[in-house]
């Protein structure tokens, strides 16, 4: 009778059947009056409706945010949200930022060692000395 | 080593369709990888059966004549281990009578794991598993499905299945998603010069490849008939 851990109830994992992007809104900030707008509001006439169109998953808002830099939020499925300011910035590189935000996960940023991270328990299951292969002293 | 290719996503369309029903009842958000592909609805049958099948047909491909064991030689500076295994689909897969009789003793087993090989690396992978790649992976899109296709090591609870140095890539299915690109905080290196009074302050800033897998699986005897192995002594 080999050691088993304790059964759990299988837990929903993102990807494994059904795939949603972790992006889910984006929140497009400008001002009509400041200079470091200027590139934010080229980007919301041009490019922004493409990418819209290319991206129907995700939530897009747009508002004003007066004698305030641009800014760009995410929001993501797990509760979190990242801002970027996009002061002074050109469209291209407003895009390159949205894209960053669409791709990102929304977890916190960290250094991990390992590349796996699994919830699932041991295939092979925990090691006993008690069983199998007993040798006698 | 993976194939992502137009194939390959064709394989993972039952898989999304088979969870399409699900996905129009909760939200309207993930319909984006299914939209682009509505042609595909007439198979039914499971995942495992359908694609694999016209592989191990040798006319199937016609584009690699002459399948060497020296893999191909793509670029000079990626060492030989690295470079892509060349495909070995011109003849059907031969299996021993040995491995026939034991087979279903592993792959009835679940769950599964593999040793899955990614530029040379081993990734000890079971379904569900969350996989941060060590680099951004080129030409990926989220939600995305890749195979990978380099095993050394297939195994369950009680049976291994080892590769001389891989498996055949016929006999099991791994199947990853692709999550989205995640990155690192902002690394500084101090670097000082001698006898000068300023220190440089060099900063990177990694990007990674987030994977889910979505598939371990072992093909059973029967599906490898299906697909017309050999058997050899």
């Amino acid at each position: 009778m080999p050691l088993r851990g304790i059964r759990t109830v299988t837990t929903a994992r993102n990807g494994v059947g059904a795939f949603i992007l972790p992006c889910k809104r984006l929140d497009f900030h400008y001002c009509d009056w400041a200079g470091s707008s200027r590139g934010m509001l080229a980007f919301l006439k041009h490019a922004l409706p493409k990418f819209a169109t290319e991206n129907p998953q995700i939530e897009i808002r747009v508002s004003p945010r007066p004698h305030k830099h641009p800014i760009i939020t995410g929001h993501y499925i797990n509760g979190r949200e990242k801002s970027i300011c996009v002061r002074n910035l050109e469209p291209e590189q407003i895009f390159v930022k949205a894209n960053l935000l669409k791709e990102a996960s929304g977890e916190k940023l960290k250094r991990t060692k390992k590349p796996v991270t699994s919830i699932n328990e041991s295939v092979r299951g925990i090691w006993s000395p008690y069983h199998g292969g007993l040798k006698s002293v | 080593m993976f194939s992502r290719s137009a194939l390959a996503r064709a394989f993972a369309l039952p898989l999304e369709q088979a969870t399409r029903q699900s996905l129009t009842t909760t939200t309207f958000r993930a319909c984006l990888h299914q939209a682009s592909t509505p042609s595909n609805t007439s198979s039914e049958e499971p995942l495992s059966a359908t694609p694999r099948a016209q592989f191990s047909t040798p006319t199937e491909q016609p584009t690699h004549p002459t399948p060497t064991a020296n893999p191909p030689v793509t670029r000079a500076d990626v060492p030989i281990a690295k470079q892509p295994l060349p495909p070995t689909f011109m003849t059907p897969l031969k299996v021993s009578k040995s491995l026939l009789d034991t087979l279903p003793l592993l792959s009835t087993q679940k769950p599964h794991y593999i040793s899955a090989h990614l530029h040379d690396r081993p990734y000890l992978l079971t379904e569900g598993d969350h996989l941060r790649l060590p680099f951004l992976m080129p030409k990926v899109k989220p939600g995305d499905v890749l195979r990978f296709n380099r095993a050394s090591i297939l195994g369950s609870r009680d049976f291994t299945l080892k590769g001389a140095p891989y498996v055949d890539e016929r006999l099991f299915e791994c199947r990853v998603r692709v999550m989205g690109v995640d990155s690192e905080p902002l690394r500084v290196k101090e670097k000082t010069k001698r006898r000068r009074r300023h220190v440089q302050k060099i900063t990177s800033k990694h990007r990674y490849t987030l994977l889910r897998v979505m598939e371990v699986k072992i093909k059973t005897v029967e599906e490898l008939e299906k697909e017309g192995e050999v058997v050899v002594e």
